[in-house]
């Protein structure tokens, strides 16, 4: 039997047909049928404009995109011998201000998907101000990283040789101010316990200690028993470089060595639908992607540590995003105290753009993972742009012999609905995905 | 209690940038007391996607964030029925965005077919051409507080007067470059001669649309903070029918003149009063603003 | 408001200055900017020494405000071609003529700016710096490149890349005019130095 069903809430819809046998999924299709043509409209425009037009790509990871692009075109100088210079003081507040975008969409994500959508399966409902909490946070910070960035969403103020702002200390001050204030609020709602001590936690027995949304969280996963299903391909995937995550990929405990040009697309599989993503593979084979691939790789104690007991389950999944927020907010922290401001904002590339010409790659990590943008200038002009997104990787649609990491992972769900909560804790991003 | 107004918030062609954006409004609490959301992309809501496409409801404010594709289907369903039939029943229609209000960005994937919701980038088009009832809250994204004033407004009973391109003349009357911080170097024409500068303006080489934009970014900053030209990024002119235009980081000169120049200022004028103001040379303003850590 | 006899006062004021300035620069053109002293203007006006004085303070200021006054002149006659509706080709046509005809009629007018203004900028660095006291001209200069490459006809460059083409050829011209090494009447240049122009200036 297929039962056809509609994905809503997930920066735009996914259908996901469902075959179920002996009352459970045995496979599922994955199809995204909006198309905007993101890439056509990049075409022969001035390279430049590529950061004022990828942001668009989508409204929560519109940062990461600026990111990319900027990355792409720097990549393109290197690659005709400029290797552009980018002072420290840059290279610091991008790292800032894209971490604060990470933290900005797992706050959402958490609090406007994950808790309903949790509460409605554990049958313990939540206010609609509890979910508010979510845009509060999110919302404080994005105030940090518009102080640097000018605003968020679609900000494009990472231009190739670093940032357009020249902030004084009045600026950094204030954002310390404010992040202190989003530091305390996370200890006090989520975790009831100090930052410090929350990123010290090494079991998973210590989490009984949590008090808070995140406390509840451990709970009701663990009452939906969620730490028992869900499991995909153990295999991870990292591809972008920051101070916060090294590129590599993981396979059986195993970390070793990525390289970006092994990564391949593939037609998605579906039955009598048309979708508009394809998947994005390393070697021809699905990786996860996101924070439970960044925890592993980057061998953070407390979600190795759960995972070996769980897993890639959907409850080790969640657990990591949900994590990564305390991991970022403390390395925004320590990049803001870093940061000198006597150092240039932007060194003026040697060479003009509009004689560039070659081709470049950008790789960052996004919120839900390698996000990589590829372009080829042709005299400063954009002659072929391309994109592929984390979630062309997680919520591949591959066929019944090598189905996507959420496709596996939906596989053996009891319900629909378990099936659907599995595939929202990859934070699904429909946007992205079809670009 | 009053009984809440009902308001439904749906997406044509989008990047959901508007959503996010509006998240970041700090009275939502206030929003959700006041308004009931039929359904809205995140917050909480009373009906399905899918349920709201049956047309079996009906709404106070329908709100519409992205570009207008009569062919596109939302969950399965035609987005031209269920646009028509919300957005006749409604009291008001808000265009959220510039894609909803003119086409923007997305109106260059298929721009024979692709517009806002009464216009197509200037020109009348789209399913409420000419309705009264069109407000056009045009930015990409939308500013949460001009969303939030609009919003209140309607609770209120209070009039919103437009202008000619339906937006309200309160928040699209003044010009982005209105409050930026480097208007005295615009007044005596100092350019910023690199990005990644606190000081100079950024008219003449980077692209600044500031005094060609209406909008009021740099009288209600974004996200309580600051602004594009404030962090040294030029204004794209994002809340212009015309936007997305190309070449956005430099600015448009003809043997050397700007093209454009500012609203309602004739070339002469202004060239008149650039070419004076520039031919006096200001230490204080062509020096760093702060010497000591930069 | 100002009431109706002060206004006829000021014109009048302003009426003794233009007359001044038309017969300083006579005497400039004749006699020499450096020699032409401020007591010998007045005498030629029949003014005594102090009146003068009080319609310019010092010799740099009538300097500066003759520069001004040319400036004006001919910054009105292009405002006029700009105004017109013809080609960006008819237009440069119109603005050698105007310039010629001026350098025939007044030619103490396009000498000032050429002897004067251009060759002894130490005068002028005071109150008249960058491009101040010709802005009248160069604005409407401005004005008519940014048309011309506005409909397409006129290649996108430097500005005083293209100021320096136009002005210098015209000047160049009005040079070796005064120098009498033209064979023929400066006139007779026009189509071909309009032509020269406009082939320089154009879109390729
Ligand atoms: S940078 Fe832009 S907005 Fe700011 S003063 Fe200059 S022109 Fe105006
Ligand atoms: S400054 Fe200009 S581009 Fe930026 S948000 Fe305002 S109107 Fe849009």
């Amino acid at each position: 039997m297929i039962t056809r069903k509609w994905i809503e809430r997930i920066e735009g819809e996914a259908s996901v047909q469902f075959t179920f046998e002996h009352n459970k999924v045995s496979f599922a299709t994955i199809a995204f049928p909006h198309f905007r043509g993101m890439e056509a409209i990049l075409h022969a425009r001035p390279a430049m404009d590529a950061l004022v037009i990828t942001p668009r790509v989508c409204g929560i990871c519109g940062h990461s995109h600026l990111f990319a692009a900027v990355r792409a075109i720097e990549s393109v100088y290197a690659n005709s011998g400029f290797p552009l210079e980018i002072s420290p003081k840059a290279e610091a507040l991008r790292e800032l201000t894209l971490s604060l975008e990470l933290i900005q969409n797992h706050f959402k994500w958490l609090y406007l998907v994950i808790y309903p959508e949790l509460s409605h399966l554990v049958q313990c409902p939540i206010a609609d101000s509890f979910r508010l909490k979510g845009a509060y946070a999110a919302s404080l910070a994005t105030k940090v990283l518009a102080i640097f960035a000018g605003q968020w969403p679609h900000s494009s103020y990472m231009i190739p040789g670093g940032v357009t702002c020249d902030p004084t200390y009045v600026d950094t001050v204030r954002a310390m101010g404010l992040l202190d204030e989003l530091i305390r609020w996370f200890e006090k709602e989520l975790t009831g316990i100090s930052l410090e001590e929350y990123l010290h936690l090494s079991s998973t027995k210590a989490l009984s200690r949590l008090s808070g949304d995140m406390g509840d969280l451990d709970k009701m996963l663990r009452a939906a028993n969620m730490h028992k299903q869900g499991f995909s391909y153990d295999r991870y995937c990292v591809l972008g470089e920051h101070g916060f995550s090294k590129p590599s990929k993981n396979i059986n405990k195993r970390t070793t060595k990525v390289n970006a040009k092994q990564v391949t697309l593939e037609n998605p599989y579906t039955v009598d639908e048309k979708t508009y993503a394809k998947n994005a593979l390393y070697q021809n084979n699905p990786f996860e992607t996101g924070p439970l691939a960044r925890a592993i790789i980057n061998g953070i104690p407390l979600i190795k540590h759960l995972h070996r007991s769980f897993r890639d389950s959907t409850y080790s999944r969640i657990m990591a995003r949900s994590y990564e927020i305390a991991l970022l907010l403390n390395h925004c922290k320590i990049l803001l105290q870093s940061i000198r401001l006597d150092e240039p904002s932007f060194i003026e590339p040697h060479k003009k753009i509009t004689s560039l010409s070659g081709e470049g790659v950008g790789i960052v990590e996004a919120p839900r993972g390698p996000l990589m943008h590829k372009v080829t200038l042709n005299k400063g002009i954009i002659d072929h742009y391309a994109l592929i997104t984390p979630t062309q990787w997680n919520l591949a649609s591959g066929s019944p012999q090598t189905p996507g990491p959420a496709q596996k992972a939906m596989i053996g769900a009891d319900s629909i609905e378990i099936a659907t909560f599995t595939f929202r804790a990859f934070d699904v991003c429909s946007v992205c995905t079809t670009h | 209690m009053k009984p809440r107004l009902k308001l439904l918030w749906l997406q044509g062609v989008t990047c959901n940038g508007n959503t996010h954006s509006f998240l970041n409004y700090p009275h939502l609490s206030y929003i959700l007391e006041t308004f009931e959301f039929l359904y809205h992309p995140l917050l909480p809501s009373t009906y399905t996607l899918e349920e709201i496409s049956t047309c079996a409801h009906e709404c106070d404010i329908l709100v519409f964030e992205g570009a207008y594709d009569p062919r596109m289907e939302r969950v399965g369903t035609s987005l031209e029925r269920v646009v028509h039939h919300y957005g006749n029943h409604a009291r008001y229609i808000i265009a959220a965005g510039s894609c909803a209000s003119f086409g923007g960005m997305f109106k260059h994937s298929d721009p024979e077919h692709i517009t806002g919701l009464g216009f197509d980038e200037k020109e009348p088009k789209g399913p409420f051409v000419k309705n009264s009832k069109l407000i056009n809250l045009s930015g990409c994204p939308i500013h949460p507080e001009w969303m939030g004033y609009t919003l209140r407004m309607i609770a209120d009973n209070k009039p919103i007067s437009i202008d000619e391109l339906h937006r309200p003349k309160e928040l699209y009357s003044y010009l982005a470059h209105h409050g930026c911080t480097r208007n005295e170097y615009f007044e005596w024409k100092v350019d910023s001669d690199h990005f990644g500068t606190k000081e100079g303006c950024l008219f003449y080489k980077q692209g600044c649309r500031g005094p060609m934009t209406h909008a009021s970014c740099n009288k209600i900053l974004w996200n309580d903070v600051s602004s594009k030209t404030r962090a040294g990024s030029p204004c794209f002119g994002c809340t212009e029918p015309d936007f997305p235009r190309t070449n956005m980081f430099e600015t448009k000169t003809n043997m050397s003149i700007p093209q454009d120049v500012p609203v309602g200022i004739s070339k002469r004028s202004y060239l008149t009063m650039a070419g004076i103001a520039k031919s006096f040379h200001i230490p204080r303003l062509e020096k760093r603003l702060i010497d000591d850590n930069t | 408001m100002k009431s109706v006899p002060e206004k006829t006062a000021n014109t009048k004021k302003e009426d003794r200055k233009t007359s001044i300035m038309q017969t300083a620069l006579k005497l400039f053109s004749t006699e020499g900017f450096y020699t032409t002293t401020m007591p010998a203007i007045a005498q030629k006006l029949g003014m005594s020494v102090g009146n003068f004085y009080n319609y310019f303070s010092s010799k740099d200021q009538l300097a500066k405000e003759l520069m001004l006054y040319i400036s004006t002149v001919l910054g009105d006659k292009l405002r006029e071609i700009n105004m017109t509706d013809v080609s960006v080709k008819e237009k440069i046509t119109m603005i050698v003529h105007m310039y010629f005809s001026i350098a025939r009629e007044r030619p103490e007018l396009i000498e000032y700016f050429l002897r004067v203004f251009l060759s002894n900028r130490e005068i002028f660095t005071k109150e008249c710096t960058g491009m101040v006291c010709v802005s009248g001209f160069v604005t409407e200069l401005m004005l008519f490149f940014d048309d011309g490459v506005q409909r397409g006809e006129l290649k996108n460059q430097d500005f005083f890349s293209a100021l320096g083409l136009f002005m210098g050829y015209l000047g160049g011209m009005v040079f070796l005019n005064g120098e009498e090494v033209l064979p023929h009447p400066l006139s007779e240049y026009e189509t071909a130095i309009a032509e020269n122009i406009y082939n320089a200036l154009r879109k390729q």
